[in-house]
């Protein structure tokens, strides 16, 4: 090994060497050479160390996936331009359906727990009304795949308009700032639900519309749902549990 | 990829597009499920910016949608849109610096560049684990589209330069300077290129043209 310090121009030259390393495309003469230099500089082997770990992870970057409201648009703006089509099976009814029948008892838990301060005797939950009539349609009492969206659709809205009433009167108890960190979540999320049922309406057979709806829809429940969660830990005054859901309110 | 696969897999490719020619919806909405996760990811790190790789990934299949009729099925249909895809966040970076005189105009760009500041730099430091992807995006964009083709897509030099329009000397300039320069974002600290002549980084001449290795 060579044990002098190395010199700036050494330095300079097996700058470039760094990079041809990293990619694997030096000799095996130039390697060694390289490979002298870095066992006696510890900043060109800093250097080189920092380089490879760059491109390691660049090359095990993980894959994203574009939101769905983006086939929802692209499919609106196709139909516009293609002829109309006779429309086929919707498989993904099957699987709204059941969806909109767990989101409607999870709406109920949410109503009973805001109404938990206040201890009254056990009640029908105003929602029970919808979670049967889900029962019914999944079991085949209505056939048409349609009539299955229609009411996984009538669902989520219903457990929506329910959740809104409670947020309405309120939320009072929400900073205003959360309120209107709220309010613009909201908004994105209604207008993904807009740009979906366009999708749907011209383009009746795409799962990826229909997807794209129900997970707009799911969306919104939930984040009406954290907020209602919310507002019952500000009422007892939990600031840890507050500050958490807050910070999931901002990333709905 | 055996030859019976490729074999299969251009048929399937072949039947798709003849489909999406006679405007069926659910072969392109095949289509989309099959190639947008890719297209948007190389997207995605080109632009910086979730939002223009959505703008883009729609760009890209409204055009394939235009131009499904010129697909021969020489290549398969993912290279083909992945083409359609490059170039249009190639156009996106070229017009996002108001430059449109060339092609390669935005390549000009990284010449005199600011050396980043060096009040933090932390030698004994890790590189930050975390944050690789908010580096990228800070690049600068004829760095960034190196860096992501060649590091993050892993393409060769010479398909690099291809795609950029430049030198294939050049392509390696950029990369290794966006590697240094990404280095300096995760140490926080200085880009240690910053002030060194390219060609001493790279061992390039002036016209970028320096054969592989």
């Amino acid at each position: 090994m060579d044990t002098t310090r190395p010199t700036p121009l050494a330095c300079e030259r097996m700058a470039s060497l760094v990079d041809d390393s990293v990619d694997d495309r030096l000799d095996q003469a130039t390697r060694t050479q390289l490979e002298a230099h870095l066992a006696g500089c510890e900043s060109c082997r800093r250097r080189a160390d920092d380089l490879g770990e760059i491109r390691r992870r660049a090359g095990a970057l993980a894959p994203r996936v574009p939101r769905p409201e983006v086939w929802a648009r692209i499919a609106q703006q196709l139909a516009a331009q293609a002829p109309a089509r006779p429309r086929t099976f919707w498989t993904g009814a099957r699987v709204a359906l059941a969806m909109a029948a767990v989101l409607v008892l999870s709406v109920v838990s949410s109503v009973i727990v805001l109404r938990d301060p206040r201890p009254s005797p056990p009640r029908t939950p105003p929602a029970q009304t919808s979670a049967t009539a889900v029962h019914l349609s999944a079991s085949d009492t209505v056939k048409d795949v349609d009539e299955h969206l229609r009411i996984a659709d009538a669902n989520y809205q219903q457990a929506i308009t329910g959740l809104e009433k409670i947020v309405a009167t309120e939320q009072t108890a929400l900073d205003p700032a959360v309120a209107a960190t709220l309010q613009r979540n909201l908004g994105i999320i209604d207008q993904a639900i807009r740009e979906s049922r366009a999708a749907i309406t011209s383009q009746p057979t795409s799962q990826i519309a229909q997807t794209s709806l129900f997970d707009a829809l799911r969306q919104k429940v939930a984040l009406l749902e954290d907020t209602v969660a919310l507002i019952n830990v500000m009422r007892r005054g939990d600031q840890a549990g507050a500050a958490k859901l807050i910070g999931s309110l901002s990333k709905s | 990829m055996t030859t019976s696969n490729k074999t299969e897999a251009g048929r399937t490719d072949r039947d798709l597009a003849a489909r999406c020619r006679r405007g069926e919806m659910v072969a392109f909405e095949e289509l989309y499920r099959r190639h947008s996760g890719r297209l948007y990811t190389v997207a995605y790190r080109m632009t910086g910016s979730a939002a223009d790789a959505e703008d883009m990934l729609q760009d890209v299949f409204l055009q394939a949608f235009r131009r499904i009729d010129s697909y021969r099925g020489e290549a398969a249909l993912g290279t083909w849109l992945y083409r359609l895809a490059v170039n249009a966040c190639l156009d996106h970076l070229r017009s996002h610096q108001g430059r449109q005189r060339k092609a390669t105009d935005f390549i000009e760009d990284v010449e005199g560049l600011e050396p980043v500041a060096d009040p933090t730099w932390q030698p004994d430091r890790a590189l930050d684990r975390i944050d690789l992807e908010s580096a990228i995006s800070r690049l600068p964009p004829s760095y960034r589209a190196a860096f992501v083709l060649h590091d993050v897509e892993g393409h060769e030099h010479h398909e690099v330069a291809d795609m950029l329009g430049i030198a294939e000397g050049t392509s390696k300039s950029l990369l290794h300077k966006a590697r240094r320069r990404l280095r300096a974002f995760l140490r926080g600290g200085p880009d240690d290129e910053a002030g060194r002549p390219a060609a001493a980084v790279t061992g390039a001449g002036a016209d970028g043209r320096r054969g592989a290795r």
